[in-house]
């Protein structure tokens, strides 16, 4: 009896620091949005900004490696080592399980690359940093399928709170883009038309 | 390195106070939301489906062993709240009024798991 209850607490542990991962992995993703268009926290400088990414990352991995050594470490189902980082081998919800464990080994990647970035070149870093875009929806779509607790509920209204906000963010990025698009088309205009060059410096 | 401290000294430049400002409050972001996940954590464990009722279970399963009239009610209340529970309480009446009450509990996240040391005496068997 002892037995299950320990292993019943590693369950419900697994099952809560899941939810509170994508949370904060939806956080990082908004502020890696933010921070990648200028855009401010009030109250933060740039640099906090920045840094606030970086440790809320931090702070996302750690939950998500006490999720996934939870799952493991409990006997209610069986999810081998191997399961973590090789997708779809798992005996239990192998297709769900296996999407948590591309979402994991998109996220090492970022980790490993973000941790090596003095020696590797911008280029390569933010080419990988870009597998944080894919490596959220798929997180999103483990956490909804592989349980039922995000499938009904508060916690569906939660996670569907997740995706707004980071579509949101999204969206807010698109559109300033977007409207840096015609400030950069006005250079070859100014060039060609020497008057509105002049009349640019007289401003 | 050596003119490095977390507050500025008076005559610093604004801009190296503004830095350390702002560092401070990095500072205590961080610790307000490594605090918040923790306590969200502990408060989404115990209002996840099946959490409150287990942990009373775990002390109410002791004493069916007793009396198993106590368990048949609790079971049948734990019932509503998962199907597999109900196919197995409805197999056995006495004997997995226990294994019911357990698994109301555990079934909640998704499908039954494929192998566990649990459910030789729990869901898997019974049903």
């Amino acid at each position: 009896m002892h037995q299950i209850m320990s292993s019943t607490a590693l369950w419900y542990a697994s099952r809560a620091t899941g939810v509170v991962s994508l949370v904060l992995l939806s956080a990082v993703m908004i502020i890696g949005i933010l921070v990648n268009r200028q855009g401010r926290l009030p109250g933060l400088p740039r640099f906090a900004v920045l840094g606030l990414h970086r440790n809320l990352s931090l702070l996302a991995v750690a939950f998500v490696a006490v999720h996934v050594l939870t799952a493991v470490a409990d006997s209610y189902v069986s999810i081998s080592l191997a399961a973590i980082v090789i997708p779809f081998v798992s005996a239990y919800e192998p297709l769900w399980l296996g999407l948590g464990a591309v979402s994991l080994d998109l996220m090492a990647a970022i980790i490993v690359t973000s941790l090596l970035r003095r020696h590797l070149g911008r280029r390569t870093w933010r080419a990988v940093h870009w597998l944080a875009y894919a490596s959220w929806p798929v997180a999103v779509v483990h956490s909804v399928f592989s349980s039922k607790d995000l499938q009904s509920g508060p916690l569906l209204y939660l996670a569907l709170a997740c995706i707004a906000a980071v579509i949101g963010a999204l969206a807010w990025r698109v559109a300033r883009a977007r409207a840096a698009i015609p400030r950069a088309g006005r250079v070859p205009g100014l060039m060609g038309d020497p008057s509105a060059l002049a009349r640019a410096g007289d401003r | 390195m050596t003119h490095h401290h977390s507050s500025t000294p008076r005559g610093a430049a604004p801009g190296a106070r503004e830095r350390d400002r702002g560092a401070a409050r990095l500072r205590a972001v961080t610790v307000s939301a490594a605090t918040a996940s923790l306590i969200a954590a502990g408060a989404v464990a115990f209002s996840l489906p099946g959490a409150t009722h287990h942990a009373s279970s775990g002390s109410a399963a002791s004493s069916t062993q007793q009396s198993t009239s106590g368990s048949g009610t609790s079971g049948t209340s734990s019932g509503t709240s998962s199907s597999g529970s109900s196919s197995s309480s409805s197999s056995g009446s006495e004997s997995s009024s226990s294994s019911g009450s357990s698994s109301s509990g555990l079934s909640s996240p998704s499908s039954v798991p494929s192998s566990s040391s649990g459910g030789s005496q729990v869901t898997s068997g019974g049903s």
